[in-house]
């Protein structure tokens, strides 16, 4: 074989090889049909926990929750549910939607279900004798029979209602279910001290805790000083505790603070002057401590 | 050019081919990120149903959960849910799920937005 040839055939493989790469990558790339949640976009990625979130404020599964989160592959789950809460808040999201992710990232802080629910509970009994119904809109629908035994309960305590689906053009409206967050007594002031941390300048931090001293998350907060007012939460920096709230004050200006939840109002606060040792004067910040009594 | 060297070239050139191929397919292919939810494999689009039909028990919003199963798919909310509990069924999940997926199912039949 000539040097020439040999440089013809090595020519030939490395044109073939770019063919079939080119073939592969661009003309008929590997086509995902099954994939898993970790490779979703961003913005999908943040409907899934919203759903997740959702689901665990009905069901209190947190290890179910735990585990659906993991599927999305974040390095840090706690902190992408709380990212996302403040990014949803950030945006114009009311709290009631942004509630349920700030619940499940406590409680996995916590490792605990913290916020015991207690759903009205639809009726599994139905006193409707032997009701059979098939549900099927549409033809590609498949046919799923419900059929409800009728056995009848001697004592309820709410009005039965048949749960059955119905067809007829008049929806019946479906409970709806309030929120079960109960924060019991008034929030009152029990700690206020002035600190100086060069790193935390002009910092407000808020810690409110219940009767038995549990951190409390969920409360809201309004700052009002005489050019503006900002409202905030307690539980979206979970790693520095659920009932945690910071706000960053600016000099010479006063403070009132609201406590929206349990009415407590602390008027007057504002950021002292600290001086270090070599002179160096900057705003040091202060921590408010609330409990319920 | 001599024929057998013809072939030679033409059997490198194949060679190149499944090679390329199979490095392209196989060995390094290309990797999806920014995936939308139509794609993800079946249980995950079903548990993905299943969380909106939790969720569904908790407040009984019929727009935000058509909203929440708007994105696996063009198809109706009502097929999306039928699908979900046609496997449900099929693979043995609990009668309190099923019975979940039920509820949204009517809920979606009955929804108009």
């Amino acid at each position: 074989m000539t040097r020439n040839s040999t440089l013809h055939i090595i020519l030939a493989l490395l044109i073939g090889l770019g063919l079939g790469l080119a073939y592969s990558w661009f003309l008929s790339p590997v086509t995902y049909v099954d994939a898993n949640p970790s490779i979703l976009r961003a913005d999908f990625k943040d409907q899934y926990r919203v759903v997740i979130a959702a689901s665990y404020q009905s069901t209190q599964d947190l290890a179910r929750a735990r585990a659906r989160l993991s599927l999305l592959g974040d390095a840090d789950p706690i902190g992408a549910l709380s990212a996302q809460a403040q990014r949803m808040l950030a945006a114009g999201e009311s709290f009631e939607k942004v509630r349920p992710l700030a619940q499940l990232a406590t409680d996995l802080q916590l490792g605990y279900v913290s916020n015991l629910n207690t759903p009205t509970p639809l009726p599994t009994s139905l006193n409707t004798p032997q009701v059979e119904s098939t549900v099927g809109g549409t033809d590609t629908s498949p046919n799923v029979t419900e059929e409800a035994q009728g056995t009848s309960i001697p004592t309820l305590f709410f009005e039965q209602t048949p749960f059955v689906p119905t067809f007829s053009e008049t929806i019946t409206p479906r409970p709806v279910a309030t929120s079960t967050l109960a924060f019991g007594a008034p929030f009152a002031l029990v700690g206020q001290e002035s600190f100086c941390e060069p790193s935390k300048p002009a910092l407000m931090q808020l810690m409110f805790m219940d009767s038995r001293r549990n951190q409390v998350a969920g409360v809201e907060i309004i700052v009002t000083w005489n050019q503006g007012e900002d409202k905030f939460f307690t539980g979206f920096k979970p790693e520095l505790g659920n009932g945690y709230a910071d706000f960053v004050m600016q000099a010479d200006t006063i403070y009132n603070i609201r406590i929206v939840t349990g009415g407590s109002f602390v008027p007057n606060i504002s950021a002292s002057i600290c001086t270090e040792p070599n002179g160096f004067q900057y705003l040091g910040g202060v921590l408010l401590t609330f409990q319920q009594p | 050019m001599s024929s057998s060297h013809l072939i030679k070239i033409f059997i490198a050139l194949a060679i190149g081919i499944a090679l390329g191929l199979i490095y392209g397919w196989v060995i390094d292919p290309i990797e999806y990120v920014d995936v939308t939810p139509n794609i993800l494999r079946q249980d995950y689009q079903v548990d993905y149903v299943l969380m909106t039909a939790e969720g569904f028990q908790h407040d009984f919003d019929s727009e935000t959960a058509a909203r929440k199963l708007a994105i696996l798919g063009s198809e109706s909310p009502a097929i999306i849910t039928a699908n979900a509990l046609e496997y449900a069924i099929a693979n043995n999940f609990t009668e309190t799920e099923i019975q979940y997926l039920q509820t949204l199912l009517t809920a979606m039949q009955t929804y108009s937005p």
